[in-house]
């Protein structure tokens, strides 16, 4: 319970010292509109904030599960295959270092300005975390376990079945935390560079016109739903895993070793 | 049980070497049938190189070695292994980790007879109550009874043991050699230990290694069944043989 | 013997900069670097900035959203925008006011292939058209809808972020709203997809200024503002009269400008700019403010003075 009134806490300070921030500096409202006022064009604007947010989560959502399951297929060809490796890596690693906003104008003619290319937007920014992750879990397999197998006589099959597959899920979860993260920004950049709904579009009409209030609050809708989603996506990879125990946000939880009686 | 009586193993190691040191030279190694022998040497002498050579672990590159069995079979296939760590998948209960051969294998492992001989293992070792327990509940002493169980469950002629029992305390060490004497009883087993006093508790036959290359001792043959009792005035004065033979390579 | 210290004396002055310790003025472009901003290179390489005493700076910005808000935060002197969008900013609080006029009516057209399917505007029921955010293109094309008996949701309007012409001619969209009619027709014939404009000032919109100088309300007092105007209007003039000289003094600041397609859009923008710089059509900007106004753009109007000021006429 104290956890959850320390985020209160947070939460509630940042939003004061925002408030501060635009009281004693005075900056003007079309650079920096203060938190209160935001909340004004959260009140005035919630049909259509609500209306775009869907969109742009559709779009997440969408992007994250066909990236994960690609990236996770990818990571399972390279790890399997001798002559895939020598192709695909280097296609994964381009893919990682060509900035996504270049490849967005192509992706929009040839997918259209519809949700298709915001999905491919973000399936392709997430990629390269996904596989690589993936790849690396299914290639560490502590060797005491390799071994072990070996002498048992396992076959290929169940070896990577029962072995290496669970084995590798701490990783993929790793990189699925990365890909949660990251996911957002290929949407929004995606219908930065053309569409006709969702809330990267939002922002910019707003921006447009001035409203930079109604552009903050795009913002806040865009930055609460990615929060949502890493602390779901983080407490479901928990569940899936449970024998797993280390986790990025639960070190205080640690569990006492049991010791011999 | 084993149906058929264990085989007596001939080991023959013509060279074993890593880039740039030579392990073994020549080595010649008789593992008694259904007689435990016990390996003891610092760290580094090569001790657990030959045990993994046996169990098949070293590349060709590494190790040319030559295996004979006295019942003429090829020792292959008729192995269990238990490494230092226990080696317990984390994502597997208690029981399904004693049954992994069979899961690895053919996928058997869900068989009512399997199910029940894994049972009876873990009844055995004291483990009953933790059959569906994680290994993360379990200590440091209850986690090698498991990986003693599933070596077990093997159901192998040969058994294979690296140092199984090292990490563990005193205590818990001398309850664990009880228990895998009393188990391990009409198998070939070859127990590599850094422990004096374990080697002539369970050994039929302790050698030491020693040496670069690596050679091996004379064997000493300590008297009455495993487990001996740690406070035998035989044992000890042959654990102070044993100490001066690892201490005299220095 | 007199004659090499005046030499080096002659040297001395070319080579060093422009040592006029004139005033320092920050001018932020609309746009990337394009034929509409012919009268400040002319003016610069002309030497009309440093005979008014100015040091002009100017710069493209990344965002073509960002020169307004540049000027009212105080972070650049001027900046070169658009008279609607003018109104909407100053019904939002920024502290702007008008100073000059670049181009003196609507370069906005709503574009479609020559070859295509639309040949009227009633065409555009049911079709897509393509727009860059400035917030004003769906006003635009409310008014020149409803002329044809059609609403905005009779189209699917579609944000293609400048990039008009490629959404056009590769068929994503069957119309573009927010084309300039000197630039975007041009880049589309070059490229071998000629396009018909429908010119918003024909289609039921007020005619308005396409480019005006915009600077910060506190700042108006300043006597530079003045003679920037000034210098405009001087080399507006001199580009009138000089066609082939100016577009070579306009490439001659940077070879990369020389090209089929700027080339095509000086000779079209030539006719278009303010010959009157200073001069403030007082009729327009408040037909521009009710249009704005009854299509909800605007909450309300403000007093025009307040936001549009013809600099030589200050009590």
């Amino acid at each position: 319970m104290t956890g959850l009134v320390r985020r209160f806490v947070t939460l509630a300070s940042l939003l004061l010292a925002w408030q501060l921030i635009v009281w004693v500096t005075g900056v003007p409202g079309y650079i920096l509109p203060g938190p209160l006022s935001v909340a004004g064009a959260f009140a005035t604007h919630a049909g259509t904030l609500a209306q775009h947010a869907t969109v742009t989560i559709i779009e997440i959502l969408a992007g994250l599960l066909l990236g994960a399951l690609l990236g996770f297929s990818s990571a399972l060809s390279l790890s399997s295959f001798h002559t895939v490796r020598r192709w695909l890596l280097p296609v994964l690693v381009v893919s990682q270092a060509l900035p996504v906003f270049a490849l967005a104008p192509i992706l929009m003619l040839w997918l259209g300005y519809g949700m298709v290319s915001k999905i491919a937007m973000a399936v392709l920014i997430i990629y390269f975390p996904v596989t690589a992750a993936c790849f690396d879990g299914l290639r560490h397999t502590p060797n005491g376990w390799l071994e072990l197998a070996a002498t048992m006589g396992a076959s290929p099959r169940n070896l990577l079945r029962s072995v290496r597959l669970p084995a590798a899920l701490p990783a993929a979860a790793s990189g699925m935390r990365v890909a949660t993260a990251v996911a957002p920004i290929g949407a929004v950049v995606g219908e930065w560079v053309g569409s006709s709904a969702g809330l990267g579009y939002l922002m910019l009409h707003a921006n447009g016109r001035m409203q930079i209030d109604l552009m903050f609050a795009a913002l806040v809708t865009l930055a609460a739903f990615a929060l949502a989603l890493y602390f779901s996506v983080d407490h479901l990879l928990k569940h899936a895993l449970p024998w797993h125990r280390q986790t990025l946000l639960d070190n205080e939880n640690e569990q006492e070793i049991p010791h011999d009686v | 049980m084993t149906a058929t009586p264990p085989p007596g193993v001939r080991v023959h190691i013509t060279r074993l070497a890593y880039p740039g040191h030579t392990v073994f030279e020549e080595l010649k190694l008789q593992l008694a049938a259904g007689q435990c022998t016990c390996l003891l040497g610092r760290n580094g002498s090569g001790k657990s190189s030959l045990l993994r050579a046996l169990a098949k672990l070293l590349g060709e590159r590494v190790c040319e070695l030559h295996v004979e069995c006295s019942d003429d079979l090829p020792l292959a296939g008729r192995v269990a292994y238990m490494a230092q760590e226990d080696l317990l998948l984390p994502w597997l209960d208690v029981l399904e980790n004693t049954t992994l051969g069979y899961r690895l294998r053919d996928r058997s492992h869900t068989r009512p007879a399997v199910v029940q001989r894994a049972t009876q293992l873990l009844q055995d070792v004291g483990l009953a109550a933790f059959a569906h327990a994680s290994p993360a509940e379990l200590s440091g002493g209850m986690r090698q009874r498991a990986a003693l169980a599933r070596t077990l469950m093997e159901d192998q002629p040969v058994v294979l043991m690296d140092e199984p029992f090292s990490a563990l305390d005193a205590i818990t060490r001398l309850e664990l050699q009880n228990l895998a004497a009393r188990l391990l009883d009409r198998r070939t087993t070859l127990l590599i230990t850094h422990d004096p006093l374990e080697a002539l508790r369970l050994g039929d036959a302790v050698y030491t290694l020693d040496g670069q290359p690596a050679k091996l001792s004379a064997p000493l043959r300590p008297t009455g069944r495993a487990p001996r009792p740690p406070g035998d005035a035989q044992l000890l004065s042959l654990q102070g043989r044993l100490l001066t033979q690892l201490g005299a390579g220095a | 013997m007199t004659f090499k210290p005046l030499l080096a004396m002659a040297i001395a002055i070319m080579v060093l900069p422009g040592s006029a310790a004139g005033e320092k003025l920050t001018v932020m472009l609309d746009w990337f670097v394009n034929p509409d901003h012919g009268p400040l290179f002319v003016a610069r390489e002309r030497g009309y900035f440093e005979q008014a005493g100015l040091q002009v700076e100017l710069i493209a910005p990344a965002d073509p959203n960002n020169p307004p808000k540049f000027v009212a935060a105080g972070k650049a002197d001027i900046a070169i925008s658009y008279q609607p969008q003018l109104h909407v900013q100053v019904a939002q609080g920024l502290p702007l006011v008008r100073i000059g006029t670049l181009v003196s009516m609507p370069l906005n057209s709503l574009v479609v292939l020559a070859g295509g399917p639309v040949r009227t505007l009633a065409d555009l029921k049911g079709r897509k058209v393509g727009f860059s955010v400035g917030g004003f293109e769906d006003a635009l094309l409310k008014a020149m809808l409803a002329k044809h008996g059609l609403t905005l949701a009779d189209v699917t309007l579609i944000n293609v972020n400048f990039s008009l012409s490629p959404a056009l001619i590769a068929g994503q969209v069957d119309a573009v709203i927010g084309a300039f009619r000197n630039f975007e027709l041009n880049q589309m014939d070059i490229e071998g997809h000629p396009g018909r404009a429908f010119f918003v000032e024909e289609h039921g919109v007020p005619a308005y200024d396409e480019l005006i100088f915009v600077a910060h309300k506190e700042s108006l007092r300043r006597p530079s503002l003045a003679q920037f105007v000034s210098a405009i209007e001087r080399a507006t003039h001199y580009m009138v009269n000089h066609p082939q000289e100016s577009w070579e003094l306009f490439v001659g600041t940077d070879k990369s400008l020389d090209d089929e397609l700027n080339q095509r859009a000086w000779r079209d923008t030539l006719p278009r700019f303010a010959l009157r710089p200073a001069a403030l059509d007082i009729g327009r900007y408040r037909r521009m403010a009710d249009f704005l106004y009854a299509q909800r753009l605007i909450a309300k109007k403000l007093p025009l003075s307040e936001y549009a000021v013809d600099l030589f006429n200050r009590p």
